[in-house]
């Protein structure tokens, strides 16, 4: 268990390598670059491991589906107007119950926005993103450590549950370096029968997602969304930090819980009981964690680096039991501890006493 | 007798003075790809709209809330320079019919890298190619994703070190031959197709204007020296481009309705590609096998050419 200094974009890289993957296809769009350089460089270390510079976003994805169709651990890496462009292929692999991982280094937008950390995409990757009623499991790692755990834990539940997984990071716990241990992976268990490589003797196998009989559409429609419950009731995670004694708690993820850390460790010297909901899946949202602390603490706080994405979550996770309040800063802009601070102690001080 | 008759069309006095990409952007030291936006500014005139795709180009003349650009511009995703050059050509075409706009000539113009043009916009150019639009499109091929950090590209020559194909023990760096987009472009049977390099400014500046006259769609290739993704000084831009073409790694010519020319700037002998390899570190690692296999292909590609400069006919 040697402890590593590594860049987020490569522990990633690293930790995908370790778990297994052995196709990564990826286009260059930064803040992810470093993933994609990463894997060029270390693809071939790995025995048998191939890694493609693709002429486009939607050939990457569509080309994990092909190594996925073959039984490889797949995965590729955009960031934001990238991912736009993957969903076709997004959605696809839901339908055709493949499993893949796909990591989303968000940046600024709408529309090619620009390249400093963001986390606008949160309604695209928790509502499924692409078109069809899909849903896609969503980490939302804060910390280095975490990426190289939840990439992990991505692969595993990708093929339990034969569906694409996405990493929602930003730019910056791409670009930054923290001290990572790397555990052991898990050994692989997928079923050969879901394995395309040749009939031989055997039955030919097909894959497809277009299934024009409007019944049978609804009962794979049905049977994903029952393999959906199965997800939402087994793999919700979340931490809670200081929530105690808290008389507010920030809901953040990702970058967001970092800063909001930061904030709350300000207030609680100043005598302010503060504390800390973070979401690690952001899909499946942990409602009944949050729900269950609506019990003693009244009013949350979220805090995002959008407009108001999870905002809705949370919403519909209370549904009303507590007051919500927002605090969001978009478009690339990553806010001080400090300032987030300050925000919180105007609400704070409206909580009473 | 040629020579007199062309005077007046290669004079530099006659070469437009306004500058229509203005000083200040942020392009690198010994940019050739700025000089050659800068120079296919001054030939297109006022009267253009530029659609740009996500690019170096975009990059350093637009930094929000700042420009270089004095003619009309639109900076769109990085896949459709092509479709939104089409989009625009034809809204211009709908409000001339309807009278809203007077009836000048307004050239359209999509411009991408070599990224967007061989490779992610390679599907939008042929449409619009395709479907005849009255447009420019000019690729700045620089040979690779110099604005995400030299990745490789279907630009990228055998041989060249990049990140997503870096040269070592194992790899040699870029594994396949640049792709050849000059002559996809020639097999749409578009009315005019060029290469071009900013260091002959005055037969690159003479090719856009062909291209502007011509009613339907146009290609122009446009060879860029990037000294920061090939490793190269930044004082031998010029030099380095006009190396590419006297090797015949880049050959000047010109498709006029499938008509093939030599630009005059072509040496009849060809030098050795060492000569433009040896001052470039994307291309140091290469062996001396390496060199002698890409000087064949080199030969052979050129030899292809000269094949058809002779034998082919114009088709109209």
């Amino acid at each position: 268990m040697n402890k590593v200094l590594m860049s987020g974009n490569n522990i990633i890289g690293e930790a995908a390598i370790r778990s297994g993957c052995r196709f990564y296809a990826g286009y260059p769009i930064t803040p992810q670059n470093e993933l994609t350089e990463y894997m060029a460089e270390h693809m071939r270390e790995a025995p048998g491991g191939v890694f493609i510079q693709s002429e486009s976003e939607i050939a990457a994805i569509h080309m994990i589906i092909g190594a996925s169709a073959t039984g490889a651990r797949v995965m590729t890496s955009s960031s934001s107007p990238g991912i736009s462009l993957k969903q076709e292929g997004i959605s696809s692999m839901a339908a055709c119950e493949l499993p893949g991982v796909i990591v989303n280094i968000m940046r600024g937008g709408p529309g090619l926005g620009n390249i400093r950390p963001a986390q606008g995409d949160y309604f695209q990757a928790t509502r499924g993103g692409g078109h069809g009623d899909y849903r896609t499991i969503v980490f939302g790692p804060a910390t280095c450590q975490e990426l190289a755990d939840l990439t992990m834990s991505a692969y595993d539940l990708a093929d339990k549950y034969r569906t694409p997984v996405m990493i929602l990071a930003d730019g910056m716990m791409g670009q930054m370096m923290e001290p990572v241990i790397f555990k052991k992976p898990k050994p692989r268990h997928y079923n050969e029968n879901f394995i395309l490589k040749g009939a031989g003797s055997g039955k030919s196998k097909f894959i497809r997602g277009l299934i024009l009989d409007a019944i049978d559409m609804e009962e794979h429609n049905w049977k994903l969304e029952r393999k959906y419950q199965v997800i939402k009731a087994r793999e919700t995670l979340h931490e809670e930090h200081r929530t105690e004694d808290a008389k507010l708690v920030i809901v953040a993820y990702g970058t967001a819980a970092r800063i909001a850390k930061g904030a709350i460790k300000r207030l609680r010297d100043n005598g302010m009981q503060v504390g800390l909901f973070r979401p690690i899946t952001l899909w499946p949202f942990p409602e009944a964690e949050l729900r269950a602390l609506s019990a003693r603490v009244k009013k949350f706080l979220v805090f995002e680096m959008s407009t108001g994405q999870m905002l809705d979550d949370v919403r519909l996770a209370l549904q009303g039991y507590a007051d919500i309040e927002f605090h969001g800063r978009p478009g690339g802009v990553v806010p001080t501890p400090s300032e987030l601070a300050n925000v919180i102690a105007r609400h704070y001080k409206e909580t009473g006493k | 007798m040629n020579i007199v008759e062309n005077f007046d069309l290669f004079a530099p006095r006659l070469i437009n003075k306004k500058e229509l990409l203005s000083a200040g952007h942020r392009a690198c030291q010994g940019c050739g790809e700025v000089l050659a936006v800068r120079l296919m500014c001054k030939a297109l005139g006022e009267n253009t709209v530029i659609a740009s795709a996500t690019g170096c180009m975009e990059i350093i003349s637009s930094m929000y809330p700042t420009t270089a650009w004095e003619v009309p511009w639109i900076h769109v995703a990085f896949e459709n320079a092509a479709a939104v050059a089409s989009g625009v050509e034809a809204g211009l075409k709908a409000l001339r019919r309807k009278g809203k706009i007077d009836d000048r000539e307004i050239k359209v113009v999509g411009m991408a890298g070599d990224g967007g043009t061989m490779d992610i916009g390679l599907q939008a150019l042929s449409g619009a190619m395709e479907r005849g639009h009255n447009m420019l499109f000019v690729c700045f091929d620089n040979e690779a994703y110099m604005n995400t950090g030299i990745q490789r590209s279907s630009g990228t020559p055998m041989g060249a070190s990049t990140t997503t194909a870096p040269a070592g023990k194992v790899s040699m760096g870029q594994k396949t031959w640049k792709k050849n987009v000059t002559e996809i472009m020639v097999a749409h049977n578009v009315p005019y197709v060029a290469t071009a390099c900013p260091s002959y400014p005055l037969d690159f500046i003479n090719k856009v204007e062909k291209a502007k006259k011509v009613k339907g769609p146009a290609y122009i290739h446009c060879f860029s020296v990037c000294p920061t993704g090939w490793r190269s000084p930044s004082h031998l831009t010029i030099a380095l481009g006009r190396l590419a073409v006297e090797t015949g790694i880049f050959p000047l010519y010109e498709v006029e309705n499938g008509k093939y020319k030599l630009s005059s700037e072509m040496p009849r002998k060809l030098k050795p590609i060492t000569d433009y390899y040896k001052t470039q570190g994307r291309f140091r690692h290469l062996s001396e096998d390496e060199i002698k296999m890409i000087q064949s292909r080199v030969n052979k590609e050129h030899k292809k050419l000269l094949n058809k400069v002779d034998c082919l006919e114009a088709w109209d």
